[in-house]
């Protein structure tokens, strides 16, 4: 069975539908509220070392696949809280201070998961993940991880685009297009802040768990800037405004590099430890650069607001 | 005592590179209201240039500190010409000008790689001399890291509170069109502070680099600690900047000697800055959050 597919090619997926996820909540902080969280990697890496060491160090009385939704419960819960927290901290900020905050989380975890190698394994690494289940071949267990991953990120993808359906969304739209006045029109900026980063940051952790599941191996070279910039660019490419933005950016960025690139480009071996890597990278940063400058909202361009709105501005 | 002068020694000495990327940071933020991601890249760069100098020339560590820095300084004002000012012409906002500089700090990053090569690198100097400070060994080159960043510190302060330039400079970054009808040409001026901030920076890199090692990472790992200087002590001044740099150096040090780990030192740090960060931000008044 599978034996069309390839080993990259499942590797290359859950990649692209896990960055998608991670950027369709970026979406939610960046596109609707405007608050750019430098910190992805952060709320992602805090929940897939929070399973890891939960899922590895402690005695559970019971096996999988209750000690992985246990775990993968607290990664999720851990990565709320977190979430919360850094929400709380940036409520009164501007992007300046996001920027400070949201960078300083993400080397917070990438420091405690350097100097508690006790329990993380730090440089050295953690092994001992696996699949909650064991249906066959390795290659089977990852297709099957690969199509749980993509329901998962399938009921993000729901949940945003009702999010900008509801009134919460609407306070979204709010606190990014004009902050004071949604405050003076009576709004509590300071929940939708809250709870928009507890939710996103909690559905970043999962997502990191479920990383660590398919990786079998945590090591903190993992948890690198790497993530956060995968998430922005398939976002900003695609375009922040929108939904669909973060689905049709990350395939056109990630996709290309790890699907086509690594799979089926014809390109010499030794390319692909340094040269590929790096040029992905130096890639990635110059397609910021040039999409917010010539094209700042991206492919699919500006916000579709529902039928009511529309009404509104006579469109 | 010990426990006073070595913190104090290490701090002022390992860290006054900190101290002086910090005030070229300071310069840009403060006189172009940019935090400049890419500023991280601009200190790689000094390091990257100063070990070229060094290793392909055969020039001595002190005769390629000030080339370094000038050669990052030319980079820092081709960001400015290249990436920057285009995108201010664009009227491109706050958050996307953050993205677009964190976008070039990334592609710099990476792309220097291809011309400095993948492994970290070092420069090819002779053992420095160690020379005994307070009881506290202390490296030649660090000595004139300190001396280096001593001097120019007060020149950048007199240049810019004394100097015609720096009045310029101050009228430009206070109000654009008055200065513009003044006669001052915000090109020139502008660029000029580019300069000055890219050179600090690639001093600042020289000195990172040739007391360990160059790797592509070498700025981004000093960049948050830059960046949270900045923001808190910036409201002060470039002053400001100075002090909370210096006491942010001992501090690190003093924590990294009580906790034998450098990693736990730098958390205790961030940690106090965001407190700092957001006690302050939550005492601004309502008007003042808009």
């Amino acid at each position: 069975m599978l034996d069309w597919l390839d080993a990259f090619l499942i590797t290359g997926l859950f990649h692209v539908v896990m960055i998608t996820g991670l950027a369709l909540l970026l979406h939610l902080q960046l596109g609707l509220a405007r608050i750019a969280n430098f910190g992805i990697v952060g709320f992602w890496g805090i929940g897939m070392y929070t399973f890891g060491v939960l899922y590895v160090q402690v005695d559970w009385s019971f096996g999988d696949p209750w000690q992985f939704l246990v775990c993968a419960a607290a990664a999720t819960l851990v990565a709320g809280v977190a979430g919360l927290l850094v929400g709380w901290l940036i409520a009164d900020l501007d992007t300046d201070g996001v920027l400070v905050v949201t960078l300083g989380f993400a080397t917070a975890v990438q420091i405690l998961a350097t100097t508690q190698d006790d329990l993380t394994g730090g440089a050295r690494g953690m092994g001992g993940l696996g699949f909650p289940y064991d249906i066959g071949s390795v290659k089977e267990n990852e297709f099957l991880w690969l199509v749980i991953l993509a329901a998962v990120v399938a009921a993000i993808l729901l949940y945003v685009w009702r999010v900008h359906r509801s009134p919460y969304g609407r306070s979204l739209i709010a606190v990014g297009g004009n902050e004071p006045l949604a405050r003076s029109l009576g709004k509590s900026t300071f929940r939708t802040k809250l709870w928009l980063f507890a939710v996103t940051s909690a559905a970043m952790g999962l997502l990191g768990a479920m990383f660590g599941v398919m990786v079998r191996f945590l090591d903190v070279g993992q948890i690198g800037i790497g993530i956060t910039l995968a998430a922005m660019v398939g976002l900003v490419l695609g375009g922040t405004a929108r939904v669909w933005g973060a689905v049709v950016g990350v395939v056109l960025t990630v996709g290309l590099f790890d699907i086509v690139v690594q799979s089926y480009l014809p390109l010499p071996k030794e390319w692909y430890t340094q040269a590929i890597p790096v040029l992905r990278e130096a890639i990635f940063g110059a397609t910021l650069i040039v999409v917010l400058l010539f094209r700042p909202l991206g492919i699919l361009g500006d916000m579709q607001r529902d039928k009511l709105m529309r009404k509104i501005h006579g469109e | 005592m010990e426990l006073i002068t070595q913190p104090l020694v290490i701090g002022l000495t390992e860290d006054a590179p900190l101290v002086l990327a910090a005030i070229g940071f300071a310069l840009l933020y403060r006189l172009t209201g940019l935090i400049n991601v890419a500023y991280a890249e601009t200190i790689t760069l000094g390091a990257y240039f100063g070990m070229w100098l060094n290793t392909s020339f055969g020039l001595d560590f002190y005769a390629v500190v000030l080339p370094a820095g000038l050669l990052a300084g030319a980079v820092s004002v081709a960001t400015y010409l290249v990436v920057f000012r285009p995108a201010k012409q664009r009227n491109v906002g706050v958050l996307e000008m953050i993205i677009i500089s964190f976008g070039l700090s990334i592609f710099l990053r990476h792309g220097l790689q291809f011309f400095f090569g993948y492994p970290t690198r070092f420069y090819d100097v002779p053992p420095p001399d160690t020379i005994y400070v307070l009881g506290v060994g202390v490296t030649s080159f660090r000595l004139l890291a300190v001396a280096s960043v001593a001097a120019l510190s007060l020149l950048l302060y007199l240049f810019i509170q004394r100097s015609s330039y720096g009045l310029k400079i101050r009228a430009l970054a206070s109000d654009e069109d008055l200065a513009k009808v003044s006669g001052i040409r915000p090109l020139a001026v502008t660029v000029l502070i580019w300069f000055l901030a890219g050179v600090a920076g690639g001093l600042a890199g020289a000195f990172l680099g040739v007391g360990s090692s160059v790797a592509p990472l070498l700025g981004w790992r000093e960049f948050l600690l830059i960046l949270m200087v900045v923001l808190v002590g910036g409201t002060w001044g470039l002053g400001g900047v100075i002090l909370v740099g210096m006491a942010t150096s001992v501090a690190l040090a003093a924590l990294a000697l009580q906790f034998d780990q450098i990693l736990y030192a730098q958390l205790v740090l961030i940690v106090a800055f965001v407190i700092i960060l957001k006690v302050r931000g939550t005492r601004l008044t309502e008007t003042a959050k808009v």
